[in-house]
This record gives C-alpha cells, structure tokens and sequence, in this order.
C-alpha cells in the first residue's frame, strides 16, 4: 500500500507540473492545424482573415462553409499534408500583412 | 475516430454533440471532453449556439447512463453473473453493492465530469446494486451538468486554444485524480499504523 501511496504522489506531481508548464506557454504557442477543422475554424484559432485562406486552397469563400479541410483535400484530390502546407503558408502571409497594416505603437 | 467526431460536430453541430455524448456514457470511448471544448469554441464563433450546445451535451449524457443504469439493473442473471466473474467472487460483488450503497451519491457526482472514464461502471455497478433511480437521476443531471457547462465554457473562453486548453486540463484531471487516490491511500495507512495491535491484526 506505501507503494500506492509513492505512485500517486508521484503522478500528482508528474500530470501537476506538465499542466503548470503547458498553462504558462499557452498563449505562446500556435495551434495545430488538423483536418477535422475547417477553415473558418482555422482562422478563428490563428487570428487571420478566412478569405485568403479560401483562397488559398482554391475554395471560393464562404463563412458558412464548415467542411472540414479532409473532407476538402479528398474533394479536391489532394493529401490533406499538402493543403496544410498552403494554409500554413497563407496564414504566414496573412499575418505578416496584418502586421504590416497595423499603425506601430 | 476522434478526428471523425469531431468533423461530424463542425458538419452537423448540435445533433453529433447529442449523439456523441449518448455513445460516450454508455461506454463507447469518445473525446468528449475535447468535443466540449471544440463545442464551446464554435459557440464564441457564432457557429453553434452555446445554450443549446449545453442542453444537447447534457441530455445526451444522461440518456446514455440511464441506458447502462437500465441494463445493470434489469440486464438479469446472465449480467449479474458475468459481472460476478469480472469482480472475482460473490463476496466482492457485495463489497462493491456496500459500496454503491455508502458512496453512491458522490462516486455518481464525481465520475460524471472529473473521473470521466469510471461514469459507464458506475451507471452499470448503480443499477445492478439496486440504488434509487432518483437519486441516481438527481446526481446524474447536477454532475453531467457540470461537465457540460465547465468545458463549454472553457471552449468559449479559449476559443483559439482548444487543442492546448484540453491538454492542460487533461493532465489537471489527471493530478487531481492523483490527489484524490493519495489522500485515500495515505488515509488507509494511517488508520492502519494508528490502529491498536488487535485491531491491526484483524484487518
């Protein structure tokens, strides 16, 4: 039972601290695109515009469109790594754009 | 699978988060706790609507334990006798029956949001031990509840960090189930140490 006991503590301290350093990253860190999201999805998560995301698969815009990006990539007959590849670099794109607009501090 | 729900739930909103959490209590293993927050994430989007998302989550939920509170509970003899052998003996069965019995209230409570994993043992155990279909409800109800609301909400705060929050907050669960298991285990011990030599000897 004292070796239960060792086990638990162990485990609290473990799952405890993991939380504590994801928790103080969390901001910092951008989300991972995956292909259950869809592109509004995508865009809320990244802080950019949808329409050049749209765009930039070949999909005309629309905020209504919740497809997710698999089901796209399957539409479209392409690898799902591969839109993740042009929405990644969209979004790099887009924010380095948004950047550019913004009226320095 | 987890990639499929959680497509079916950007597709077709509210049913699939109704549907899932049904699956999900009745023991099909589901990220419904990353569903939730995915739920709440698209409520802060205007996507779906954060109210209904929580009565879908919650009336899903508890239609899926009633069904694994029904099955123990009138599944007969062939039930009763397969969870037998999975417990071991009669005698552990009977412990277990205790068990519901004393800590039946909060085991039902605390396995609907914080030990998730144990709800489909619970509703069963419940039911096969014969423990009140009201209280079991009004336990049932308050903790999915719960669960409903505190992970919507935190989908809906960190709207941009679903992936992230659910990996925090899984690992949270995790330490606290480990705080929960220590102080048990550390109380055990020592009531046994503190116990005078007959007493200790008996147990």
């Amino acid at each position: 039972m004292a070796l239960a006991f060792v086990l638990a503590v162990a485990a609290t301290i473990f799952f405890g601290v993991r939380a504590g350093r994801q928790a103080r990253h969390i901001r910092e860190r951008n989300e991972d695109i995956r292909g259950w999201m869809s592109v509004p999805f995508i865009a809320h998560s990244r802080h950019v515009h949808e329409e050049p995301l749209f765009r930039a698969i070949g999909v005309a815009p629309n905020r209504r469109d919740h497809r997710p990006i698999r089901d796209i990539a399957h539409e479209e007959r392409v690898p799902v790594r591969q839109l993740i590849g042009e929405l990644e670099t969209a979004i790099a794109q887009e924010a380095n754009a948004q950047k550019e607009s913004s009226p320095p501090r | 699978m987890s990639e499929q729900v959680l497509a079916a739930l950007a597709l077709y909103g509210e049913p699939a988060l109704f549907l899932v959490a049904t699956l999900a209590s009745v023991g099909i293993p589901l990220p419904v706790m990353l569903l939730l927050i995915v739920a709440g994430s698209l409520a802060a989007q205007g996507t779906l609507n954060f109210g209904i998302a929580v009565a879908a989550a919650v009336v899903g939920s508890v239609a899926g334990d009633q069904i694994g509170y029904a099955i123990g509970r009138w599944g007969g003899r062939r039930l009763t006798g397969w969870l037998t052998r999975l417990m071991g003996d009669a005698k552990r069965l009977e412990e277990m029956d205790n068990r519901i019995r004393r800590w039946g209230a909060a085991s039902i409570f605390f396995s609907r949001w914080l030990v998730t994993p144990l709800g489909p043992w619970v509703n069963l155990t419940s039911g096969l031990a014969g423990y009140s279909w009201l209280q079991f409800t009004l336990w049932d109800v308050l903790g999915e509840a719960l669960f409903a609301v505190l992970y919507l909400g935190f989908g809906l705060a960190f709207s941009d960090r679903v992936q992230a929050i659910e990996s925090v907050l899984g690992d949270l669960t995790w330490a606290l189930v480990g705080v929960l298991a220590a102080a048990v285990i550390g109380w055990k011990l020592f009531a046994k140490k503190t116990a005078p030599p007959s007493a200790a000897r008996s147990v």
